[in-house]
């Protein structure tokens, strides 16, 4: 698989990885790996924020959606 | 998790939003029939209106108040709101030691603050009329009825609990909507026999504005509405959890 990004810019990259959201092959120019906190609890218990988190590649786009900017 | 004063906080105000908005509904119903003669003694006001629907009217205040506190708070505290369901959770263990005390207290100032600002929002017949909300038990209710009637209120709202939410098979998002359901239910079927209590913190508020503001001295029926829910909560909680006990096949 090729980098999507890198395809569209006409270059010819391999894939390193595949947003999880949108599924769009990446090189690791254009990968973005987020770390997504665990919360544990909730009513009747206070939540608590675990130590490990969970890792979450996305592509450029996605990751802008998702945070909002 | 956040820090023992933010769930405080967390818990005072959980617990001042119950008794404002709970208990309110009760003067305010008390205080809309006041005037009208009563059909019989068991009937001092509430169910005048609407019969059993007065009370499902004050069981739905009290729960939607509880299901916004709930869903507010619920991450935060836990929002127990109610000192019969800390002690329950730390009676199974799943709630530490050191939180008991000043969860408590902070849920007693909560419902002690709330009533004071009721008297103040409404004025002198909330409490002359109103009572400002206390609970009793109502005429022809003896003590050892009303301790037992407030055990099986507050079992019903602690079996509900474990099983909405402390149950990690529990579907989430429910837990809110339900336990304030659930609540409103027990209130509409024994509010006209002990005032339906089913929390120590939401008879301990009333109770101490009436003493402060100089209304009724009802402190002698304090320990119906401590020993009831506690009984109830405890015993619901340790029931679940055997019930719920799975041994590997």
């Amino acid at each position: 698989m090729k980098c999507y990004i890198c395809a569209q810019q006409g270059k010819d990259t391999d894939a390193v990885a595949i947003c999880i959201v949108c599924g769009m092959g990446l090189c690791m120019d254009h990968a973005i790996r987020e770390e997504v906190d665990i919360w544990e609890g909730g009513y009747p218990f206070p939540s608590e924020k675990m130590e490990k988190t969970i890792p979450r590649i996305l592509c450029p786009p996605c990751y802008e959606g998702l945070k909002g900017d | 998790m956040v820090s023992l004063s933010k769930r405080m906080l967390a818990e005072f105000i959980g617990t001042f939003l119950l008794v404002f908005f709970g208990a309110g509904a009760a003067v305010i119903t008390l205080m809309i029939s006041a005037g009208q003669p009563t059909p019989n003694e068991f009937n001092i006001g509430i169910g005048i209106l609407g019969g059993l629907g007065d009370w499902l009217a004050i069981g739905l205040a009290f729960g939607f108040a509880i299901a916004a506190s709930i869903y507010a708070f619920g991450r935060v505290s836990g929002c127990h709101i109610n000192p019969a369901v800390t002690i329950a959770l730390w009676a199974i263990k799943k709630f530490p030691s050191g939180d008991v005390i000043p969860y408590i207290i902070a849920q007693l100032a909560g419902a002690s603050l709330a009533s004071f600002l009721f008297f103040a929002s409404v004025g002198p017949d909330a409490l002359a009329i109103g009572g400002l909300g206390a609970t009793a038990p109502f005429p022809g209710i003896g003590y050892l009825q009303a301790i037992l009637v407030e055990a099986i209120g507050t079992f019903l709202l602690m079996i509900a609990i474990m099983g909405v939410a402390v149950d990690r098979k529990a579907t989430p998002g429910f837990a809110g909507l339900i336990i304030g359901l659930t609540v409103a239910g027990v209130i509409t079927t024994i509010g006209n026999i002990t005032g339906a209590s089913i929390n120590p913190a939401r008879t301990f508020g009333p109770y101490l504005g009436q003493m402060l503001l100089g209304g009724a001295n009802l402190w002698e029926f304090f320990p119906i509405y401590i020993i009831g829910p506690i009984v109830g909560a405890v015993l619901a909680a340790v029931v679940y959890n055997y019930m719920s006990a799975e041994t590997a096949t």
